[in-house]
């Protein structure tokens, strides 16, 4: 009896409760309006009231911070043990408190913490050029550190000065008016600092510009040299010139387009007459630079075809076999685990000659040793989900054998492979590569892994060189392994990084190293791959990034010098030879690039282009639908592979393009040749 | 007159025939299919695409429908590295948020008790150390806590009362039991036979479960010995194993009706689905109409088991649908490749 008068009890308040839950309800917090130290632990209580002010209590509440659970989420941190929240950075954070009602009802709410920045321990000022003449503008950075040692970098604090020699605007722009000791002053948090400053006369009485090019074409680099004498006609050293350019188009509706360096290199994008400019406080010097087009654009026939036209073709591999002729492997996409195999000794007579199928859906990469005996191709798809790879004998392409599955470690998916010297590298599940000895292809051993080892590595490519392997990592960027070279003791067993570059966008696909023929620089040309607004089936897919140039010369001091950009299509596999860059930009085909002498700026914008091939065939599994995946210059012709279409091969002639079927309303704009 | 008068109920009856409406991923296709079955046919309704990068295989793997029905999850197995999950609209079949997961992640359901949505993180990746079950909370789509459990957790299921979620450890051969209120690892049980637990190095369960579901009604759960062949039940309340069922091959993934009545294993080795009614010694096997036999979900109203099939390479992804009674497939739909993950929608009159 009185066990079903506590449960008929239990019951009604259950139910009294469910009741109100089911109102217009909110969470009450003392989060609300909550301030923190870095540092400092909190203890919060919610609970649920409704619109009468009634408190309803809440079976359990869970806090979290919206971030997550990574480390970009570390800022405010949840101890569901002691029920408390800590803040350890500053700045507003978001904490939800998740209220779980006695029936199970959720309500949450989400709260701002706001956690105060440390006070201030020391503001600096910091004048980023030895001298300053008058005339100038103060190059200045700004600086907050606080008592928990936090940096603020350019914090906004308002200068001002007592001196009449200097002006200030309301954006901290210093003018150096006159000479003289200026002094500065700022303060910030209760904290103050002033900078002395010492403004020189200008002593420039006569300047001059040196320039490595008067005429030069687009994309050129022009080195300019800015020379200063003073009123004896003595040169003087170390003086902070300013380079600016101004110009005009010879096409009206164009700008005179370009780049200039702090250092004086400068580089054209259009056709027209230029001016370009040193200063040195109110003391300048122009010269002119006429600039005309490169003239590289040749006619790029296409010669051939290896249609695929029942399946999408992913990456492909033009390989010269052991009988002398050439021939090709191609993967399939999300298809049957098909590759095929071709005969392109006449590039113009593609045939199709030996297929190989295995338990995958996609066959997304394939390579071929160099010595044409042995290709690996990767699966993922496979129906008992080992994945792994296929190691295929290759020496007679119309007769291709199945050597060997290696499927350790590789199990969930391999994406892209690579074979040099014996050693297969394969990716494996987005993470690592393993490096895999097949001296013996029917018994392939693992003898060594990379990987970048931090939170979240994650990596999309492999490509050896020299004994050198360059990972594409995504956000981590391009790492730069020895497994053989030499350079830093390592090998496939023991490979060792030695060098790295990560940029902002963190879509880092594909790496090509590139030693410019022209130059002797040595560049990693690093692609992205990006689908802005992801997958459409139904029409044909935007997709975006560019190859980065990134000048490797000095390994320890990478910099991104140029890109290659073409609107309105993203990038994906690439080739460079003999300073031509070959590269597959999905809808918008293969693009071939002059990329010869120095790199700078905007490399589609400088008319570097040489001509352009669009990949798709009437006859392929997806008609007229280019969608370009990779490009390989093979004895002279430009092989490629197309989603929707299979293999291809096309010539860049050494004609000029005709023109003849042009829109006549088109007038090519002049060039010097 | 009074004969007629039943005639014409009867058709009444007949023409209020039931129409069921599930959602399957084919992994190797990155789509999902909205599916109907009236009784007699099945239709696919919609075929969606799913993730990002149009030339990389993102993996749909597991599938669930929230309680109300106006939305439903889509884990993505493959992602940089890390999967994600994705929240659709079931009005419109479009994403609406996303968070990522933690690596592989596949199985989950959303608990009726806090709201939370728990998914393990299966990480196929070789790597045999323990995974993790991911705890997200579906309205502001943020990874709250990765409660760590066993290697390879596969088959996550919350209790009829939402208090515990129950996932298994493919590798470690456990099934774990989280609190689904204090985010911590509730109970663990180990699954294998003999007790020579040893999670460094390469062990490998000779069970190999993957996945475990609890019984509506009663305090057990039940697991697919996949490596063993058996389906395992456990007593919740003693938390010990209380009977090993001897199965086909490789008994997959698990669903058991709402009525308490019939367990659903999928066959993978076999390409057969079995169909045991609880009370009864004998189970009944159902030949799959492709092979690799995946996942299942059984109807609301203990009529149907939608069971998917994958394929192998090339070959479609199947949804077969089984007459729970007659223990016959009924109907049956071609779909995307490498069928997996299905989650039962809604029932319309």
């Amino acid at each position: 009896m009185k066990k079903y008068t506590f449960n008929l009890i239990f019951s009604a308040l259950l139910l009294t409760t469910a009741t109100m839950f089911s109102q217009e309800l909110v969470v009450k917090s003392n989060l609300e309006g909550l301030t923190m130290s870095v540092g400092e632990t909190f203890k919060p209580t919610s609970f649920a009231e409704n619109l009468k002010g009634e408190k309803i209590m809440c079976q359990a509440v869970i806090y979290y911070n919206k971030k997550g659970v990574f480390s970009t989420a570390k800022a405010v941190t949840v101890n569901r043990g002691e029920g408390t929240i800590r803040a350890n950075e500053p700045g507003t954070h978001e904490i939800v408190a998740l209220c779980i009602g006695q029936q199970g009802q959720r309500l949450s709410r989400t709260f701002p913490i706001q956690v105060d920045f440390p006070k201030a321990k020391e503001i600096k000022i910091t004048l980023s050029a030895s001298k300053v003449y008058e005339g100038s503008f103060l190059p200045l950075d700004f600086e907050v550190v606080d008592e928990m040692n936090f940096t603020r970098k350019n914090e906004f604090f308002q200068l001002s000065t007592d001196s009449d020699n200097i002006k200030i605007d309301a954006f901290n722009n210093v003018k150096a008016v006159s000479p003289g000791k200026a002094i500065l002053s700022a303060s910030f948090d209760e904290i103050s600092t002033s900078l002395t400053i010492d403004i020189l006369d200008n002593p420039v009485e006569k300047l001059e510009l040196r320039a490595s090019l008067d005429v030069a074409r687009t994309g050129d680099v022009v080195s300019y040299e800015a020379i200063g004498y003073d009123s004896a006609g003595k040169l003087i050293e170390g003086l902070p010139f300013s380079y600016t350019f101004s110009g005009k188009a010879v096409d009206k509706s164009n700008n005179a387009s370009g780049l200039i360096m702090n250092d004086g290199r400068f580089v054209a994008e259009v056709i027209g007459d230029y001016m370009v400019s040193a200063s040195i406080g109110s003391s300048s010097v122009s010269r002119p630079l006429k600039v005309v087009g490169r003239g590289i654009e040749r006619e790029v026939l296409k010669v051939g075809k290896g249609v695929v036209t029942d399946k999408h073709t992913s990456d492909f591999w033009v390989f010269e076999g052991v009988d002398g002729r050439d021939y090709a492997v191609t993967g399939t996409w999300g298809a049957d685990g098909t590759s095929f195999f071709w005969d392109v000794t006449d590039p113009t007579s593609i045939k199709k000659i030996d297929s190989v199928k295995v338990d995958a859906r996609t066959v997304n990469d394939v390579k071929v040793s160099q010595d044409g005996r042995i290709s690996v191709i990767s699966r993922e798809g496979a129906s008992d989900r080992k994945n792994g790879i296929i190691i295929l004998d290759v020496s007679n392409p119309y007769d291709v054998k199945v050597l060997s599955e290696y499927t350790k470690n590789l199990t969930g998916g391999v994406h892209n492979v690579f074979i040099d010297n014996d050693h297969v590298y394969a990716l494996s599940g987005s993470q690592r590569y393993y490096i895999i000895n097949i001296k013996d292809p029917k018994n392939p051993v693992e003898v060594g892994m990379f990987e970048v080892g931090k939170e979240g590595q994650s990596i999309h490519d492999v490509w050896i060189e020299d004994g050198i392997a360059y990972s594409s990592n995504w956000r981590d960027g391009v790492y730069l392994v020895d497994v053989g070279n030499g350079i830093a003791g390592g090998s496939p067993s023991n490979p060792v990084a030695f060098a790295n570059y990560d940029y902002a966008t963190g879509a880092h696909h594909a790496t090509f190293p590139f030693k410019s023929k022209s130059t002797g620089k040595f560049y990693t040309v690093l692609g992205d791959e990006i689908f802005p607004d992801g997958v459409d089936e139904n029409n044909p897919n935007i997709t975006a990034g560019f190859l980065h140039f990134v000048d490797f010369s000095d390994l320890d001091n990478p910099i991104e010098v140029a890109k290659y950009e073409l609107p309105g299509q993203g990038s994906h596999n690439y080739w460079i030879e003999d300073d031509i860059l070959y590269v597959a930009m999905y809808g918008g085909g293969v693009r071939i690039v002059d990329i010869s002498g120095e790199l700078l700026g905007d490399l589609f914008r400088q008319g570097r282009e040489i001509g352009y091939i669009m990949t798709g065939t009437s006859d392929a599994y997806i008609p007229n639908a280019t969608m370009a995946w990779g490009a390989q210059l093979y004895k002279g012709y430009v092989f490629y592979s197309d989603w929707n279409s299979g293999l291809g091969s096309s010539k860049v002639s050494e004609l000029k393009p005709d023109n003849s079927k042009a829109n006549q309303y088109i007038n090519k704009t002049p060039i010097i040749d | 007159m009074n004969r007629s008068l039943l005639l014409i109920l009867f058709a009444v009856t007949l023409s209020y025939s039931q129409e069921y409406y599930f959602y399957v991923a084919a992994e190797s296709d990155d789509t999902v299919s909205l599916i109907n079955f009236d009784g007699e046919t099945t239709t696919e309704i919609e075929r969606i695409p799913v993730g990002v990068m149009k030339t990389e295989i993102e993996g749909p793997h597991g599938l669930t429908v929230d309680p109300s029905g106006d939305y439903w999850y889509l884990s993505l197995a493959h992602g940089n590295p890390y999967g994600s999950l994705v929240k659709y609209s079931t009005d419109t079949n479009r994403p609406v948020d996303k968070t990522t997961l933690g690596m592989f992640p596949a199985s989950m359901q959303i608990s009726s008790l806090t709201g939370l949505l728990y998914c393990v993180n299966f990480n196929l990746h070789g790597e045999m150390k323990p995974s993790s079950v991911s705890v997200v909370d579906p309205e502001t789509m943020t990874e709250i806590k990765q409660i760590q459990t066993g290697v390879m957790p596969h088959g996550s299921r919350m209790s009829p009362n939402g208090r515990f979620q129950y996932s298994v450890a493919m590798m470690s051969g456990e099934l774990f039991e989280v609190d689904a209120l204090t985010l911590e690892v509730n109970r663990t049980l180990n699954l294998d036979k003999t007790h020579n637990m040893n999670h460094k190095g390469m062990y490998h369960s000779p069970v190999k479960p993957t996945w475990v579901t609890p019984h509506p009604l009663k305090p057990k759960v039940y697991v697919a010995g996949n490596g063993s062949n058996e389906i395992i039940e456990i007593d919740t309340e003693i938390w010990e194993i209380t009977n090993r069922i001897d199965t086909g091959k490789g008994p997959y993934n698990i669903d058991i009706s709402s009525n308490g009545k019939f367990l659903v294993a999928t066959l993978k080795g076999d390409a057969k689905t079995m169909v045991w009614e609880l009370d009864k010694k004998n189970p009944s096997v159902v030949s799959n109409n492709s092979s690799v036999t995946h996942g299942v979900v059984i109807s609301p109203d203990s009529k149907y088991a939608f069971v998917t099939v994958e394929g192998v390479g090339g070959d479609p992804g199947l949804v077969d649908v089984i007459d729970l009674k007659k223990a016959k497939v009924v109907s049956s739909i071609s779909i995307g490749k490498q069928a997996g993950g299905i989650a039962f929608w809604k029932i319309e009159e």
